[in-house]
């Protein structure tokens, strides 16, 4: 029938559409083993080397190209983002709960939640700039204003997979806890946590990664080049000429962030064979 | 029964959430509030007083570049709005509904996510390559001998933001998409199917607009991020392609303050007019 055309149309389609998705990277991948320190950033590739890498290093000699400013500026970001990912997995953790139950101006809260993930990074950044200038009359840091709009994007994120996790909660279990008279924290430390845990991880996952790479939020809020993170030392080289150790660095956080995607599959796979497990056992019992 | 007992051993219910309230209001509400009572602040060259003043509103209105700047930016959003709507229902109708077994489903929005572990801002700078005058693009075409002369305008244009607009968002079109695609009851179809309808018509009668409130979520999605944009404008464009965000940042370079934040409650309207009008197309809340 029609859809037996149709499918290895659209199969074709979506392979077309994948390469769509990767050819840049491909290209930059292939550009950032340009020669160096003359190979600029396009083709032909004159001579294939690891030059660009070395530089990041610091393993090659100095050159008329300074070498990417990024040692401090990644050092912030993975703070920064540390700090952001612990803080709304937090707030998310508590107000995902504080949901479990109907109470009222409850949609209005959630509302206003969501709206965290919604409102461009420019208008979050610029508004904090402004507050923190003319209100407060304080200096913008990374780890103080930019911070803070950094949660305000990121726990929107913390909270809806919170609350995905705790709709299909199953309260009798901690019922249980109550009813042995176990206190609520206690009940929560030892009941609800290592249940909602994978949950907890996609959260703290989504937060540190959506920190690590966000950029219009700090370019406003986070204060002159001593405050520079990550994405704002990328966006320096934006202005002057690019040379291809921006696509070796590219290559290289890519990297890292596999790397971080394969810690969070290994916990999340450790920590669904434990339950497994611990299902197994009282099944024997 | 659940319910009951939970309310009744949950009654620090509402300090659980206060701490995320006053998070949000302080650094998402009051700056936002503050955009829009600065935009009314009275503007000297380095600095501003909170005398109110109409002057950055009748400035921005008066000065082509800044009502520019408004159309450019309505007018890359509706274009990318559609691109990334053509380039990305295909693929969701093949994810969603063609795909049968769940795990090739799966590996395939996986494969389209992973872009995504690349920074932002270098998945943007990885465009210059592919379109330059020496670029990728350019070379392969050259090779099999389709154009004689690279072509010029793929690089620092508007088609140049667009091409790298539609490929950093098409994926927020594909996701929302696929997942309602996927929730379609097959049953119906085989039933239209039974009944004679071609799959012209089973598209347009049952799949899309059973697919419509995937399509309002991407759209959303879209809409947010194209419209906020400012780093892929200036990137792909050699600054030449200023969209409100564009204006923003280069106010606040240059310290005018009162005509960024005229700039930036402008910003807010158009979003809001933007997301109120696709929420009133599908009612989210019922649908999801």
């Amino acid at each position: 029938m029609e859809s037996r055309v149709l499918k290895p149309i659209l199969a074709v389609y979506v392979v077309a559409f994948i390469l769509f998705l990767y050819g840049p990277f491909f290209v930059l991948t292939i550009l950032s083993f340009q020669q160096g320190p003359d190979g600029g950033p396009q083709f032909p590739i004159t001579e294939w080397s690891t030059y660009w890498y070395q530089q990041i290093f610091g393993l090659t000699p100095p050159s008329r190209i300074a070498p990417l400013p990024v040692g401090e500026a990644l050092i912030r970001s993975l703070i920064l983002a540390f700090m952001t990912m612990v803080t709304s997995t937090v707030l998310g953790v508590m107000s995902a709960q504080a949901f479990r139950r109907k109470f009222r101006g409850s949609s209005f809260v959630f509302y206003l939640i969501v709206l965290g993930m919604m409102v461009p990074g420019v208008l979050t950044g610029l508004g904090t700039s402004l507050l923190a200038n003319n209100v407060f009359g304080i200096t913008r840091h990374w780890y103080t204003t930019a911070f803070a709009t950094h949660v305000a994007y990121t726990f929107p994120f913390a909270f809806l997979v919170m609350l995905a996790i705790l709709n299909r909660f199953d309260g009798s279990v901690e019922e249980a806890a109550w009813s042995l008279g176990v206190t609520p924290w206690k009940t929560f430390r030892k009941v609800t946590f290592p249940l909602i845990f994978p949950g907890v991880l996609s959260a703290m996952l989504f937060a540190f990664t959506l920190s690590l790479d966000e950029f219009p939020r700090s370019l406003f809020a986070a204060g002159g080049t001593e405050d520079q993170t990550l994405p704002l030392a990328i966006y320096g080289t934006f202005a002057v000429e690019i040379h291809p150790n921006i696509f070796a660095f590219g290559v290289l956080t890519t990297l890292f962030s596999f790397a971080l995607l394969s810690v969070y599959g290994i916990l999340m796979g450790m920590s669904v064979r434990r339950a497994r497990k611990l299902a197994m056992q009282e099944e024997i019992a | 029964m659940s319910d009951a007992s939970v309310a009744a051993k949950g009654q620090g219910a509402s300090w659980l959430i206060l701490p995320g309230i006053v998070w949000m209001a302080l650094f998402m509400v009051v700056p936002i509030a503050m955009i829009c009572y600065v935009s009314f602040w009275t503007q000297t060259t380095f600095n501003i007083s909170s005398t109110p003043t109409l002057a950055s509103w009748k400035q921005f209105f008066a000065s082509d570049t800044y009502t520019g700047a408004l159309w450019t930016t309505v007018r890359i959003w509706l274009i990318v709005l559609a691109t990334t709507f053509i380039i990305g229902y295909p693929t969701a109708l093949f994810v969603g509904l063609f795909v049968k077994s769940k795990t090739l489903s799966t590996v395939l929005l996986v494969i389209c996510v992973i872009p995504f572990w690349t920074s932002f801002l270098i998945r943007v700078l990885a465009w210059r390559p592919m379109l330059g005058k020496e670029g990728a693009i350019n070379i392969i075409l050259m090779k099999l001998h389709i154009i004689s002369q690279p072509i010029e305008v793929l690089l620092f244009t508007e088609l140049s933001v667009i091409i790298g607009m539609s490929q950093i968002y098409c994926v927020f079109m594909v996701g929302p998409i696929a997942f309602m695609l996927g929730r379609i009851d097959r049953n119906i179809i085989e039933a239209a199917r039974d009944l004679g309808a071609g799959f012209g018509r089973i598209f347009w009668k049952i799949i899309f607009p059973l697919s419509l409130p995937g399509v309002v979520v991407g759209a959303i999605f879209v809409s947010v991020m194209v419209l906020g944009e400012f780093a892929t404008s200036g990137a792909l464009s050699g600054r030449k392609v200023n969209l409100l965000g564009n204006i923003i940042v280069t106010q606040v370079g240059s310290l005018k303050w009162a005509m960024a934040s005229v700039t930036g409650v402008i910003l807010t309207v158009v979003m809001g007019l933007v997301i109120a009008a696709f929420l009133r197309i599908v009612d989210l809340k019922q649908e999801l």
